[in-house]
């Protein structure tokens, strides 16, 4: 048996010993660029701390969602749902406490609950019915979404009370957001779930290998259906969070919240494919996109690039986990040295290519954006 | 080679598949620190005879007994509790797991803390450490990496080393465990096995291969359409034997 060991102990390469710490590096590098590049451009508005406090708050709406959708992408799976599981909630809880005066505390509680129930039907339809996640998702995002008109009609309810407030927009003993608190608290635990407990073991296998999971006695629908339950009562706080904050919610609200929250949680380097989750890259990716956008807005450019931007960052973060895992499928250990093969240097010509074109486009965005003059 | 007491034996084993018959009065037994290779054409029925083994079938008639006791299984659980356990050739790992998360896939070690139940990392990683050592003789360069960044071989070991961390484990099948290796990772596999026998399991392996199964292999059980035609000691057959076996070439001839 000498001869297995002794084959072992090769000493490992650098990128042997970052690889474990690739998902964290990437998002941390790009809000490194994205602050470098702030700070030369317009450091005193961007780096102000109301501005900063800005970006937090705004990144804190979506960071409890980021966490289950972590979970949701590691099994595989995907919910497009989320906002309108958000705006549902949030509709709901605004109409038991306005019409039919539920104290706040039952009505916060209440919201989160419904959201897991929404979550709950997901991932029913998913697991018994046999629907793809895509497709079954998709489709209760427009019946949800569709509850939602139908109850609120075009009202739009609003002045809620101090408890909603607090938790939107609030602040713990003086200083602390309180969105940013309960952010954050979500993550920890979403942490303590992935790493501590059978659902985020069961999670990871049953992305990385469904059949040995199956085999080795995980109940995989069970943990799946789980899954869907965490992320819609993760979007029912994000509904009561973003209600808080606006201190008003229609049936149009959080349109996006389901492809924003997929992008930070890919950025930060959980795989679409399954198997790989990071909750601290999704923080980082939430951060990543909020500082993102925030830039844009400090940069006077005009609102409609932020959907450019952001599309433009899931292409290059998934496309570039997808090479830096064909790499060490290839079993060439050394970054340079793969990045010099004929194929990658034809890659490289084609991503400076697509790069320059959208750098091109954003400098025209920048120009036309100071031709025109704010309205009032 | 320790003593030769049966630890499991088969006896008039058929299964039916509707009116398929795929097994027609199999008899199959395996001894404590002794390696049985089973060999057969494809649809010979060799899959068949480890599933109902393995508790996966019930046979449609025959009996099942585990130290002269005769018993019944109704899922592969109960076999894993009676100390049978397989290693299939997919190897059912999850490879962005850690070695230790595999190990105990399905069974995870927890402590317990406030009521709150969780996984307990630490002593996984200690018990998989252990048993890939005192059990295999492996030692991983790390514990850290995901599994799929390992060998071939050094997987199959934490496949193994899956099975045989039970303590009471008396009989383990593997399917195919070479199949997919290469020369020199089949080699460090079959040195595996003979660890596993000096240990004194009872090791049943399938394998297509007649290289592996004489350098490994104390008994090779020949079946062939479902049926069992011979059991011979390796020692005294050559492969021209076997193989005539195989195809039906000596029954004719």
């Amino acid at each position: 048996m000498s001869d297995i060991q002794s084959s072992q102990e090769t000493r490992s390469t650098l990128a042997e010993r970052i690889d474990p710490y690739l998902a964290i590096l990437g998002p941390m590098a790009m809000i490194f660029l994205i602050a470098g590049f702030m700070a030369i451009v317009e450091p005193a508005r961007y780096f102000r701390l109301s501005n900063l406090n800005i970006i937090l708050l705004e990144s804190a709406l979506y960071m409890p969602m980021a966490m289950a959708m972590t979970f949701v992408i590691t099994q595989r799976g995907i919910d497009l749902s989320i906002g309108s599981v958000a705006a549902l909630s949030a509709i709901i809880m605004a109409f038991l406490i306005k019409q039919y005066g539920f104290p706040a505390e039952i009505a916060v509680i209440l919201a989160v609950l419904l959201g897991a129930l929404f979550g709950l039907i997901n991932g029913l339809v998913i697991t018994k019915f046999k629907v793809p996640d895509l497709i079954g998702t998709l489709a209760m995002d427009l019946v949800y979404r569709g509850f939602a008109l139908v109850l609120a009609k075009g009202l739009v309810l609003a002045r809620f009370p101090e408890l909603i407030t607090e938790i939107g927009r609030g602040q713990l003993f003086q200083f602390l957001p309180t969105p940013v608190v309960i952010g954050v608290l979500t993550l920890i635990g979403g942490y303590f779930l992935l790493t501590r407990t059978w659902f985020g073991r069961y999670s990871i296998a049953i992305g990385s290998n469904p059949e040995a999971a199956e085999m080795t006695g995980v109940a995989v629908d069970r943990h799946r259906v789980y899954a869907y339950v965490l992320m819609g009562a993760m979007a029912g706080l994000a509904g009561l969070m973003l209600t808080g904050k606006l201190n008003a919610v229609q049936a149009t609200s959080a349109p996006y919240f389901n492809l924003h929250v997929i992008a930070a949680v890919v950025v930060g380097g959980t795989s679409l494919f399954g198997g790989r989750a990071s909750m601290l890259g999704s923080f980082a990716g939430v951060l990543l996109l909020s500082m993102m956008i925030n830039a844009l807005v400090t940069l006077r450019i005009e609102f409609f690039w932020q959907s450019v931007a952001s599309g433009v960052v899931i292409i290059i973060s998934v496309a570039t986990y997808a090479w830096l895992q064909k790499k060490d499928r290839d079993g060439s250990s050394r970054l340079l040295s793969a990045l010099t093969t004929p194929d990658n240097i034809k890659l490289l010509r084609l991503t400076g290519l697509m790069l320059a074109a959208i750098f091109a486009l954003l400098a025209m965005g920048t120009l036309f954006a100071e031709v025109a003059k704010p309205s009032g | 080679m320790s003593s030769k007491a049966p630890v499991i034996a088969m006896r008039g084993i058929t299964k039916r598949f509707g009116g398929v018959q795929a097994l027609d009065n199999v008899d199959l037994q395996a001894n404590a620190g002794e390696v049985l290779a089973i060999v057969g054409d494809n649809g010979a029925g060799k899959s068949t005879l480890i599933k109902i083994l393995t508790g996966v079938y019930k046979p449609t008639s025959g009996e099942i007994t585990l130290d002269g006791q005769p018993l019944s299984m109704n899922s592969h659980s109960d076999a894993i509790d009676l100390g049978i356990d397989a290693v299939y050739q997919t190897l059912a790992i999850a490879d962005h797991l850690d070695p230790a998360a595999n190990l105990f896939l399905g069974s995870e070690l927890t402590k317990s803390f406030l009521g709150f139940r969780y996984l307990d990392n630490k002593s996984m990683r200690e018990e998989s450490i252990r048993v890939l050592k005192e059990r295999l003789g492996v030692t991983l360069k790390s514990m850290d990496v995901a599994t799929e960044s390992l060998s071939g071989g050094q997987r199959q070991a934490v496949a193994i080393a899956r099975a045989v961390r039970h303590a009471d484990l008396r009989v383990l099948v593997m399917d195919e465990p070479t199949a997919a290796l290469g020369p020199q990772e089949t080699a460090r596999t079959l040195s595996l096995i003979k660890v596993l026998r000096e240990q004194g399991l009872a090791v049943i392996v399938i394998s297509h291969s007649l290289d592996d199964v004489f350098e490994i292999s104390d008994r090779v059980q020949v079946m062939r359409r479902g049926k069992n035609v011979g059991v011979k000691a390796t020692k005294k057959t050559t492969s021209q034997e076997i193989l005539g076996m195989i195809v039906g070439a000596t029954e004719e001839a």
